[in-house]
């Protein structure tokens, strides 16, 4: 793989490996320029925040770190194995997306994920759950793409547009990352030879998401 | 005098100088939903091995799950937050132990039910004279918590098997159900604690009822030999207390999931201690309607007129028969005619 393609920031997606988020927390400046730009692109309502920048150790010398944090499309993700609807499918490029129209409510799969990614909005005068929502990966969701009740329920489907995922495009200091796993993964390593940090471990987040 | 003076502005304006300063503590907290605080609780805590998980670990603080509070920033967990592994925990109890469980229960349960039945036959009683041994009232708030608590458990058992049946508007249906009858069973519930309480504490002679298995295993149509029991007997205590205690461990553990109260690793918990508690809750309500129902002919008169044949009561409740004799109250509960069917 060429310099040239991995500095350009955005993921080509022509690699039919599975994709990933990756935040590189030497990079992040605690901008908020993602969950903005998400929040914006896919209208969310209020209290609804599928991407989020969070601060770690903060005021601790040395140790303060930000870092954009949203639904990670785990692989053998747990929110779809604890469903008690089975409403999620997970597309062949590893995109976990669920349908909004079968999913109950129930908040099981903000108790089996390890992000904290799925959203609840309230749903009407008795405070009661509305379905879940969480980060799509800009993939739209199980409705007719482009249609207006997939944008409604589930944003932009940019994914299909040929387009990275808006938090990732809009990250001005490409700390944010999104595309196929090998080629983030190249990014990473480009990063730590040229930081002269040696070889770079796999990230706790992947761990995680991906058992890597 | 001028010296009085400047003293007394300098204590007025002193002391108002130090109610500036201990005012209000500043405050630190931030909206939760938007800025992390929320989210970063529920990345903590994940794995059966690890206190922390997801960024909190590797990331930046290695294996410390630190708090993330701003006044506390790193300091360890505490409480049910130091818990490790929940969230794997319910991940895998949920993937696959909680359905499969519910699923044997009400397969399982009734088949046993239906296997005592061919062989030991419902137990009949002779139908001479009866007693009113409930009263309007009892019936009354065992009707009104009953019938919503088999609607939760009803429900309950939808959204347990939610993905069989298609998900979507009927099973959220169900899900609001469930939340609206536990209104229900929240105010008539402990109104049938109270009434019943009392007659519910175990005895010595429960003991041996449950030896005998309360006599359920003798063959034929009839019971002859006097069974330990008072007004209830050990199978319907232990059923007394698991649908009020445990009923009310359900609506606590129910609200703080519906309304999402506390933190993750306590809402994990909560959803564990719930289904868990719905097994035993389920087994033993098919076991009630069943005895109830099918076990003794005409046993559910009790609770439909509030009475009880003689036989029935002086047999199946013997203690109860002859506490109610030595104190001369049989004779006020007598009534008029023989009951038939
Ligand atoms: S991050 Fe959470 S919501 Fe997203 S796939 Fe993983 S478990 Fe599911
Ligand atoms: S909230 Fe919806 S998506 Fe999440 S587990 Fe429940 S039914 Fe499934």
């Amino acid at each position: 793989m060429s310099e040239a393609q991995f500095s350009s920031g955005g993921p080509t997606f022509q690699s039919q490996a599975r994709i990933k988020f990756y935040c590189d927390e030497d990079r992040c400046i605690d901008c908020h320029g993602c969950d903005v730009a998400c929040k914006e692109a896919h209208h969310l309502p209020v209290g609804i925040n599928r991407r989020r920048v969070i601060t770690l150790n903060d005021g601790i010398q040395g140790k303060e770190k930000s870092l954009s944090i949203a639904c990670m499309h785990c692989s053998d993700a747990p929110c779809a194995k604890v469903c008690p609807v089975d409403c999620f499918y997970i597309r062949a490029d590893g995109i976990v997306l669920h349908d909004k129209k079968t999913c109950i409510g129930c908040g099981y799969c903000l108790y089996a994920c390890p992000f904290g990614a799925p959203q609840f909005p309230k749903s009407d005068v008795f405070g009661s759950r509305g379905a879940m929502d969480k980060c799509t990966f800009c993939a739209g969701g199980p409705e007719e793409t482009h249609s207006e009740e997939e944008f409604k329920l589930y944003g932009q489907n940019r994914i299909a547009e040929g387009k990275v995922p808006v938090c990732a495009a809009m990250c001005s200091t490409k700390a944010l990352l999104a595309g196929s796993g090998e080629e983030v993964s190249a990014i990473i390593r480009h990063r730590a030879i040229t930081r002269g940090s040696g070889t770079p471990k796999i990230p706790y987040t992947w761990s995680k998401a991906y058992g890597e | 005098m001028r010296t009085y003076l400047y003293v007394f502005f300098f204590f007025l304006l002193s002391t108002f100088g130090l109610a500036q300063n201990i005012k209000e503590p500043v405050d630190f907290s931030q909206n939760t939903h938007i800025y992390g605080v929320k989210q970063i609780e529920q990345i903590k805590n994940w794995g059966i091995n690890s206190p922390t998980s997801g960024v909190v670990s590797g990331n930046v603080m290695e294996m410390q799950g630190g708090s993330i509070n701003p006044s506390m920033s790193g300091k360890p967990l505490e409480g049910i937050e130091s818990l490790r592994g929940l969230g794997e925990l319910f991940t895998l109890l949920q993937n696959k132990v909680f359905a499969p469980i519910f699923l044997a229960i009400i397969i399982l349960v009734p088949l046993a039910f239906l296997t005592h039945l061919m062989i030991f036959k419902s137990k009949r009683f002779s139908h001479g004279i009866s007693y009113k041994v409930f009263s309007t009232y009892n019936i009354a708030i065992h009707w009104l918590s009953a019938v919503p608590f088999v609607v939760i458990c009803i429900t309950g058992l939808i959204m347990v098997f939610g993905d069989k049946l298609g998900g979507g508007t009927f099973v959220r249906l169900a899900r609001d159900l469930h939340g609206i009858s536990t209104i229900a069973f929240a105010i008539f519930g402990p109104l049938m604690f109270l009434m019943w309480v009392k007659a519910s504490l175990p005895k010595i002679y429960d003991l041996k009822w449950l030896l005998m298995l309360g006599g359920y295993l003798t063959k034929g149509r009839t019971i002859s030999t006097p069974i330990p029991s008072g007004q209830f007997n050990a199978g319907m205590k232990m059923w007394f207390w698991t649908c009020t205690v445990g009923g009310f461990i359900m609506i606590f553990t129910g609200a703080i999931l519906y309304f999402q109260l506390s933190s993750i690793n306590a809402l994990r918990l909560s959803a564990i201690i719930h289904n868990c508690l719905g097994f035993a809750i389920i087994a033993l309500l098919i076991t009630h309607i069943y005895m109830s129902v099918f076990a003794i002919e005409g046993a559910l008169n009790a609770m439909v007129d509030g009475t009880m044949g003689e036989e029935e009561l002086a047999i199946l409740h013997s203690y109860y028969y002859k506490e109610l004799q030595e104190g001369g109250k049989l004779e006020k509960m007598r009534v008029g005619k023989p009951h038939h069917h």
